[in-house]
């Protein structure tokens, strides 16, 4: 796999947004997670492995995400991560608030764009 | 799950969480590893990239665990967990420091439980807050009313009490009738004004329940009275505004307690019939159980309406007259008032002062009354009267001061003893910053173990302070059966003891805690021990502990000295010439008047009854007065033959034999004999003050004396004995002239009598038969107020006896602190200096030089710790100036023993280190570097 030239440094807070999105398509393990917001990224996030797992736990903690240990797809015991429905609702949340920001951050920064649409 | 209760769950299964966490993280790693692989790294190579990118796994680790939420509880476990470690292993530490904090704690704790309940508690009834109590203020310069016979005053005459003195005036709560009136009809301030009289005729009552007599307090209360408390009753009703009115069906409320003992529950008491100083009356209810009235200093077992004192005091020679509810001169009611809502205290000020301005000026018979007319002052009610507080606030604020003293001087001790260990833990604090500990941290965990060892304090305080408070109460109540204060542990007193735990922890930890972390780590690692070099910071450490010592010091000298000043007092007071013999006198009163007898047969009664208790085997002298010497304060008017009748001359009826049962001693003429009797002329005998005030150089016997009753002469005596000077109504002021009179020769006619038997042996064992006697001669007369004369004159000086034994204990025990604490810093000096002073024995230093040398610091320690306190001692016994008789607060000799006290004291502490320096084997001590 081809290292790309510059990799993006995750926003702070973003973290948990990625996550509880990835998991609207189904519970997973931490390091699928992972992997998953790299590749679905195209490599330009990665996420810091030493983030994540306090990250994943903040969540379990406030009640967004729930884990219980079932068999991975390799049939290994590991920690499978789901979205709860208070993390539906935060994810719908967080998702329309990041929409507005990154248009409004758009406007900002490209309004030549945007005037030419 | 609410997330508050997630996290408590996992908190529980902690254990299980971390092997979890540990699986998952492993998971991770095996996953990336795998994936390495299958890209096609090495196995060895793809394990360590794996773990190279997860980074340091006990950092994520810890990270993560954060999120979990207890890291500050898990951190208070851990350091919980080692201070009691540290605790253990140095057991005599932890029991000196937990020790003189308990007693700090406990002294605090059981005066403030005495604060709470005199100061701040508020009556048990609904809103106290609206509650308000009506005063009248007079400035200085007025002649106090009872004496009212120059008119100067509008208060003409009166029945309750003033106080205050000259500088700040005179103030009372007492109002005539027709003013509680005024203030009852301003329905614009008051939604209810009320209003009491505890009357000193109903003090004390007969009231025979079914025949069977016994003592009741009373007092008289409006019939507005429990409405305007808002109390409900706990059986049958309470006073209505219809009982209060002349002519109206007598009845009567007993309090709770009151309808336990006697009539054997609140049920049974309502409705019954009962005699009350031989005047049916009917009980028809019961008062709550936690209710005892608007005064704290007196709970009533019985509450009559005011209007039956018209019948009460018809029975009675000086009782109530009903013209006085008229009189607008004549003061007696205690009006209380419940706010309307929305009603300030400031507001009905505003109010009701003009108009009780204006209708007081009315009443002013000449231009003197109206230049000193009193002023209306409203004060707030919630706490009931105030004359509990004013009793007591002055000695508590005392008291309080002193055990707050107390409790800085334990502090001080403990913090003293944390910085001798802060130095020897000076090598487990260096190594602890040296691998990676913020200092925070460390701290935080001192001051755990110092809060938790506060805590212990406290929670063993609490008990002490229970303790001290059954001995507190048994101290004031000093013998009153009826004594009404009751301080208790409550969650107030409680919550101050654990507010004070935690702030002394603090207090005491965080200069030892700051002190100990403040630590150079190279050169406390390399010293093999606590000292060597770094001696600036050694240096700095002993200074603070030096400061500690010298405030020890100064602290005790202050309690020493308040101690030596109430000792003083109290020796004072003992050591007062009585002029009669105080031991081995049994006293008791009975009131056959309340009971129904009646002139002339009560005087043969009494007279009777006198002879059958001087027939009992081992009663010497049997003898009676109205009153005993000590307690008593009748005057009447009584002149010499041809003038006028004066203000009142003091006196005392009392019965034959009299001065020989209390031995006073007759200086000429003779005692009362059995022949001086109803019919038989009339006799007096009077002291020496009376005879030199009155007859100069001439001999007194034989002259005349003449008693006035309402300005008609009632009684012509011949005065047939002089009598030594004895103490009379007080136990400190000059014995004042003093006429003694037979009780039973005419006016003023014997109502209550305090019987007087001098007795081989214990007094107290002479109760039974006298009681026996009592019951055969006449049921309904109960026995009432038995003690010896020497507990009489202690009550009189309760509060001087209470100081004196608790101010000695708070110095010996602030004494013992403070030498605990000079000892340990003394020895930790000694233990520092070994090395020095084994050099100076090897090089030949005698022992006395050396045990000069380290006393010297011990004196130089005290000398600037008397230095700092003498003024401050100087100036602070001013305050306590009132409390002492017969020396000034600034005392020289109790000054000189005090510090004389403490300076030996100090010199011992000094001196058990100082010799076991000077023991020191020199080769030991240069090995030992």
């Amino acid at each position: 796999m081809s290292q790309p030239p510059t990799r993006v440094e995750l926003l702070q807070g973003t973290l948990d947004l990625l996550i509880l999105r990835t998991l609207l398509q189904g519970p997973t393990h931490g390091h699928a997670i992972a992997k998953h917001i790299q590749q679905t990224s195209q490599d330009l996030l990665q996420v810091e492995t030493g983030s994540l797992y306090p990250a994943l736990h903040r969540l379990e903690a406030k009640g967004w995400i729930a884990a219980s240990w079932e068999l991975s797809d390799k049939g290994k015991r590991a920690r499978f991560y789901r979205l709860t429905p208070a993390g539906r609702r935060q994810l719908a949340a967080e998702q329309s608030k990041w929409d507005a920001f990154s248009r409004a951050m758009g406007l900002v920064l490209k309004p030549a764009d945007q005037e030419g649409q | 799950m609410n997330p508050f209760f997630r996290k408590l769950r996992w908190l529980v299964e902690r254990r299980n969480k971390e092997a979890e966490l540990r699986e998952e993280l492993q998971f991770h790693l095996d996953e990336e590893a795998e994936q390495r692989q299958a890209e096609g790294v090495a196995r060895q190579q793809a394990r360590w990239a794996a773990r190279r990118e997860l980074g340091n796994l006990a950092l994520v680790a810890e990270n993560t665990r954060a999120t979990w939420g207890w890291t500050l509880l898990e951190q208070l476990g851990q350091d919980l967990r080692f201070a009691f470690r540290t605790m253990a292993t140095n057991r005599l530490f932890t029991a000196l420091a937990v020790a003189s904090l308990a007693l700090g704690i406990g002294a605090n704790t059981a005066i403030y439980s005495f604060m709470d309940a005199i100061l701040l508690r508020s009556l048990p009834v609904a809103d106290p807050q609206s509650l308000v109590v009506l005063n009248w203020h007079v400035k200085a310069g007025v002649p106090r009313g009872e004496e009212g016979q120059g008119r100067n005053f509008v208060m003409h005459g009166m029945s309750g009490s003033t106080w205050g003195d000259d500088q700040s005036g005179t103030t009372s709560n007492i109002f005539p009738y027709p003013a509680y009136e005024l203030f009852r009809k301003n329905d614009a301030v008051f939604s209810l004004a009320f209003a009491r009289y505890p009357s000193w005729q109903v003090r004390r009552l007969n009231l025979a329940v079914k025949g069977l007599a016994g003592i009741a307090t009373g007092e008289y209360v409006s019939g507005d009275f429990f409405r305007g408390l808002a109390v409900a009753p706990a059986a049958g009703r309470l006073i209505l505004p219809d009982d209060d009115r002349p002519g109206a069906p007598a009845v009567a409320v007993v309090s709770y307690g009151f309808s336990q003992r006697r009539f054997g529950g609140a049920a049974n008491a309502a409705g019954q019939p009962v005699l009350i100083d031989n005047l049916p009356f009917t009980v028809v209810g019961v008062t709550p159980p936690e209710f005892f009235g608007v005064d704290p200093a007196s709970a009533p077992d019985v509450y009559l309406p005011m209007h039956t004192n018209e019948p009460m005091g018809a029975a009675h020679q000086f009782g109530f007259r009903s013209e006085r509810y008229l009189d607008r001169n004549y003061y007696w009611v205690e009006v209380m008032g419940r706010l309307r809502p929305g009603v300030s205290l400031a507001q009905a000020q505003a109010v009701l002062a003009p108009a009780f301005q204006q209708w007081v000026a009315t009443t002013a018979a000449n231009d003197r009354e109206r230049a000193h007319l009193p002023a209306l002052v409203v004060k707030e009610g919630a706490g009931g009267l105030d004359s509990l507080r004013r009793r007591y606030s002055q000695p508590l604020y005392v008291l309080m001061a002193m055990v707050g003293l107390i409790l800085a001087l334990a502090c001080a001790n403990v913090a003293n003893l944390l910085l001798a260990r802060a130095a020897a833990r000076r090598r487990e604090m260096a190594l602890r910053l040296s691998v990676g500990a913020g200092r925070l941290r460390i701290v935080r965990q001192l001051l755990t173990e110092s809060v938790l060892l506060a805590a212990l304090g406290g929670a063993l305080g609490v008990a002490f302070a229970l303790w001290g408070m059954r001995f507190l109460t048994l101290l004031l109540a000093n013998g009153r059966a009826n004594f009404t204060l009751h301080a208790e542990l409550n969650w107030h007193v409680l919550g101050v003891a654990a507010a004070l735990s935690l702030l002394t922890g603090i207090l005491f930890g965080l200069a030892p805690a700051l002190e100990a972390t403040r630590v150079d780590i190279l050169p406390a690692l390399k010293a093999a021990r606590a000292g060597g070099p770094g001696a600036r910071r050694a240096f700095r450490q002993v200074s603070l502990s030096r400061i500690l010592v010298v405030s020890q010091i100064a602290i005790s000298l202050l309690l020493l000295v308040a101690a030596g000043l109430f000792v003083r007092t109290l020796s004072n007071l003992e050591s007062i010439q009585l002029g009669f013999n105080r031991e081995n006198v049994l006293l008791f009163q009975l009131d056959a008047r309340k009971a129904g007898h009646k002139d002339p047969e009560i005087a043969d009664f009494y007279g009777g009854l006198r002879t059958r208790f001087s027939a009992i085997a081992g009663v010497r002298h049997a003898s009676l007065s109205e009153d005993s010497l000590i307690q008593a304060g009748t005057g009447l008017p009584i002149s010499l033959p041809g003038a006028p009748p004066g203000n009142g001359e003091l006196l005392l009826n009392v019965g034959p034999a009299f001065f020989q049962t209390m031995q006073i001693p007759i200086l000429a003429g003779r005692d009362f004999e059995e022949r001086d009797r109803p019919g038989s002329p009339a006799v007096a005998v009077i002291n020496k003050a009376f005879a030199q005030a009155n007859f100069g150089d001439r001999n007194p016997l034989g002259q005349h004396l003449t008693l006035w009753e309402d300005d008609r002469p009632a009684r012509d005596m011949e005065i047939v004995g002089v009598a030594g000077n004895a103490r009379y109504g007080s136990l400190t002021r000059d014995v004042p002239p003093l006429v003694y009179m037979p009780y039973n020769q005419g006016y003023p006619h014997p109502d209550q009598m305090v019987y007087a038997l001098r007795t081989s042996g214990d007094p107290l064992r002479y109760v039974n038969p006298v009681r026996e006697i009592v019951r055969q001669a006449d049921p309904r007369v109960p026995v009432s107020e038995v003690r010896t004369q020497a507990a009489d004159i202690d009550q009189t000086i309760a509060q001087e006896i209470t100081f004196a034994g608790l101010c000695s204990g708070f110095a010996i025990l602030a004494l013992a602190i403070a030498c605990v604490g000079l000892y340990g810093t003394v020895a930790y000096n000694v233990a520092r200096r070994t090395g020095e002073i084994g050099i100076r024995m090897a090089v030949g230093a005698q022992r006395g030089r050396l045990v000069w040398m380290v006393l010297r610091e011990v004196l130089i320690l005290a000398a600037v710790g008397l230095a700092i306190s003498v003024p401050a001692a100087l100036a602070a016994s001013k305050l306590v100036g009132s409390f002492l008789f017969g020396l000034k607060p600034n005392d020289p000799a109790t000054m000189a023993m005090a510090m004389a006290t403490l300076l030996a004291a100090a010199l011992l502490a000094g001196y058990l280190p100082a010799r076991k320096a000077s023991r020191i084997d020199p080769m030991i001590a240069l090995r030992h570097e």
